[in-house]
């Protein structure tokens, strides 16, 4: 439903060159914040067009899920950047956008003749602000490696915090292209701290995200506990990598999975446990007056273990997940994504939307994780086709001369 | 623990006036974490019961560049210094459990009488409305239930899920941009805005297509073919995985995903005679039998230093990087050097520490390090006199009786 209030990008006009899911997610957090965005493709379109998982299953660059998933809200351009003509409508285009995203790689942004500082120093350009993401950075002696979800983990350290205790298994990569994800939230902030520079000073900057950057600064702990007591941690499965090996905290259930964390120093969740433990009959001994005493608890560790590994496994995930939330532990049940889509709190939030796609129907999308009172958000739409917006878009700019 | 903390850290490091209130009777977690220069490591969760709240290294790292106040908030003297506070600010945020600013008086009507324009930013787990708002997270409970624990890890077994609180990162990203979004709006308007930021839903966006994968296909993820480790399905990449290098537990991270890389990799490798094997002929054909791929790949790579490897692929062109660890990062990473991503400043209990920066370096602004994080209620004095104005009576008045 359109809303009364204004977006938080009202009146803004960003330029999209993405090839991952760093630059698309960059573009995609201005658009459903009501930016005006364009998304400029080659020819053949943007690599996400051609990347699955696709829509039944069959390909095609108007089929592609992560394109969905990523480009709801852009109008699609098509300019091929290496002819002069392309490029000079790339320009014109440019001259009318308060940001430029790009997640061009070093070498791909010489190849099309596009040096970002330049541009920001050009006369062409005075206020345009742009925003680069790349794997390592603009400048740097890894400024020219290629790298990808894993490879950006890998080298950023945030893989090695991961995968299970037994270290004969390397570690393992989390889901759903992280590294990138973190590029495109500094991007983010990075842009913002620039456009409100821009709104005092009135000219633009060049935001340089590097990927390795921002998931290495993105490890929690790992980084402040080599920086302090100059220890390294080590990947435990399914809870936080840490200096010394942690007892587990993932429960297996009856149909499913908790992370439920049971700190033994922490009187009061201890008491609420046994409590809870012994409304069911299932306290065994915990109930004693021994196990008030935390020196006590940690000595008889594995014996706690086992009575609440036995507790979970004789109930469901979802039981305990809300019964543990009511009695004010904080357990999280492990939703798979099919869980994640019928969340009773999520959907009474009203957070999933449905995009209508063109020869689709539709389609459950994530809202906009933003909620203001005094501001709104885009209402969600589909991708658009490839090049659908070229001739709207071209035929708006001004000309050479600079005649609208 | 880290997320309201990390999310007003981007403020303060450009330039913004942060203060941050704290309660003298209940130390923020970061400065109880066990997370010491100079003394053993020790696991968070396995912390001194009387911490000097001022050695802490983690509430170092978040709150560099901030004002300390400690308030005592559930005194009405406490709120009205707070109140005064709010009156003379921009932007008031926090990361309570929904319910506690409301205990104070500090409902949204409330704060907006005091300071009209203000931006009143809530960052939760689960956001301000909806039955479960009042549940209790963390990183690693937010993971669990937005899905991001459940889509990493091996087939058939235990998710082996995320090895930090990820996710008090990514809130901590997405709530510094709701902050600057709302004060960027409101440059442009005029008008304040509340601001309702929920973990949980910023952890499904994070998903990505798997999540529509899941909703357009009717793809279950609860099955003996999910997650997929390290491999890659879309597009389907291989080898893509984490092989043993020389050393304990060292490991480095190849990606290939087109023919062009396949070939660049097989020359770097000398060109053995497992890689002339039909079976590793076409994309589709290596991606079918990854199995024995990554057999030969592992072999090839056990005997060699990873950073050797990934120095040899990466001037072939190929998407490869060593796990690093923390002391990588901190000791030999050329990029998180050039880019100045860690820096140091001393501390008057901890000494000379080290810090991470972010994501992004800009050309024409640069973030403002003046100070690491403030000793507990370190600015007291300052902030009453100065910001608030107050006299040196009512503010003694304050201390004597143990408000401030």
């Amino acid at each position: 439903m359109p809303s009364a209030l204004p977006t938080p990008y009202e009146g803004l006009r960003v330029v999209e060159l993405a090839v991952d899911p760093a630059g698309e997610m960059t573009g995609a957090q201005f658009a459903h914040l009501g930016a005006e965005v364009v998304k400029v493709e080659p020819p053949g379109g943007a690599p996400s067009r051609h990347t699955g998982p696709w829509a039944g299953d069959e390909p095609g660059p108007e089929r592609s899920l992560a394109h969905w998933y990523y480009n709801g809200n852009k109008a699609s351009v098509v300019l091929d950047l290496e002819a002069d003509e392309g490029r000079a409508a790339f320009d014109r285009l440019l001259g009318t956008a308060d940001l430029l995203v790009s997640s061009l790689h070093p070498r791909d942004l010489r190849r099309v003749g596009l040096d970002l500082r330049a541009l920001v120093a050009s006369d062409a350009f005075p206020s345009l602000v742009v925003v680069s993401i790349t794997p390592f950075g603009l400048t740097g002696p890894w400024a020219d490696h290629v790298s990808s979800d894993l490879v950006g983990l890998a080298a950023s350290g945030l893989l090695n915090t991961s995968g299970y205790d037994d270290h004969s298994i390397p570690p393992i990569r989390p889901g759903g292209d992280q590294a990138f994800h973190t590029a495109a939230s500094f991007a983010h902030m990075g842009a913002l701290l620039a456009l409100m520079e821009r709104h005092h000073s009135g000219s633009g900057d060049l935001v340089d995200v590097a990927m390795h950057d921002s998931a290495a600064v993105t490890c929690e702990l790992a980084n402040p506990y080599y920086f302090y007591p100059k220890a390294l941690v080590k990947r435990q499965t399914g809870r936080h990598a840490q200096p010394e090996p942690t007892q587990p905290a993932t429960f297996e259930c009856a149909d499913g999975w908790v992370y439920f964390a049971l700190i033994l120093a922490d009187q009061q969740p201890w008491q609420v446990l046994v409590e809870w433990l012994d409304s069911e009959g299932l306290a065994v001994d915990l109930t004693e007056e021994a196990y008030q005493d935390m020196e006590y608890r940690q000595a008889n560790f594995a014996h706690v273990q086992d009575v609440i590994e036995v507790f979970f496994l004789l109930h469901t995930a979802a039981y305990a997940y809300h019964e543990g939330q009511r009695r004010g532990l904080p357990i999280g049940v492990v939703n798979a994504p099919e869980d994640v889509l019928r969340d009773e709190h999520m959907n009474a939030r009203g957070f999933f939307v449905a995009v209508d796609h063109p020869g689709h129907g539709p389609v459950v999308h994530p809202g906009v994780p933003y909620r203001f009172s005094a501001l709104s958000t885009a209402a969600l739409t589909p991708t658009a086709a490839l090049g659908a917006d070229t001739e709207r878009v071209l035929a708006a700019l001004p000309d050479r001369e600079g005649r609208a | 623990m880290g997320v309201g903390a990390l999310a007003t850290r981007l403020l303060a490091d450009y330039g913004a006036e942060v203060v941050r209130i704290e309660d003298r009777n209940r130390l923020d977690m970061p400065r109880r974490l066990p997370i010491y220069k100079d003394e053993p490591a020790r696991a968070y969760g396995n912390e001194d019961p009387n911490p000097d709240p001022n050695k802490g290294g983690l509430f170092n790292n978040y709150n560099r560049n901030k004002l300390g106040v400690t308030i005592d908030m559930r005194r009405p003297e406490g709120r009205a210094v707070a109140e005064r506070l709010i009156r003379v600010s921009d932007a008031v945020t926090e990361n309570f459990a929904p319910g506690v600013m409301e205990r104070w008086g500090l409902t949204e009507e409330h704060v907006r009488s005091l300071q009209p324009d203000a931006v009143y930013a809530r960052m939760s787990g689960y956001g301000h409305s909806g039955p479960h708002a009042h549940y209790r997270s963390y990183g690693p409970v937010v993971q669990a239930v937005s899905g991001l624990s459940h889509v990493s890890g091996l087939p058939g077994r235990q998710p082996s899920g995320w090895g930090l609180s990820y996710m008090d990162n990514q809130a901590a990203y997405y709530n510094s941009s709701a902050l600057l979004m709302a004060l960027f709006a409101r440059a442009r308007t005029g008008v304040g805005t509340d601001v309702d930021v929920s973990a949980i839903e910023a952890g499904v966006e994070m998903l990505g297509p798997i999540l529509l994968d899941v909703g357009v296909n009717g793809r279950t993820t609860r099955s003996d073919d999910f997650p997929l480790g390290n491999r890659l399905e879309h597009p389907p990449a291989a080898p893509h995985g984490v092989y043993p290098a020389r050393g304990d537990d060292r490991w480095v991270a190849i990606a290939v995903f087109d023919d062009g890389e396949w070939k660049a990799l097989v020359d770097a490798l000398g060109s053995p005679d497992w890689a002339a094997d039909e079976r590793f002929a076409t994309v589709e054909s290596r991606h079918a039998h990854q199995d024995a791929l990554d057999g030969f790949l592992a072999d090839w790579a056990r005997t060699r230093d990873r950073h050797e490897v990934m120095a040899l692929l990466q001037a072939a062109g190929v998407r490869a990087a060593a796990v690093q660890d923390a002391a990588d990062l901190t000791e030999t990473d050329p990029q998180i050097a050039e880019h100045g991503t860690f820096f140091s400043m001393g501390h008057p209990v901890i000494g000379e520490a080290l810090f991470e920066g972010v994501g992004f370096t800009t050309l024409r602004t640069a973030p403002d390090h003046w100070r690491s994080a403030p000793l507990l209620g370190e600015d007291n004095e300052y902030v009453c006199l100065d910001i608030l104005g107050m006299d040196r009576a009512e503010y003694d008045e304050l201390v004597a009786t143990g408000v401030m």
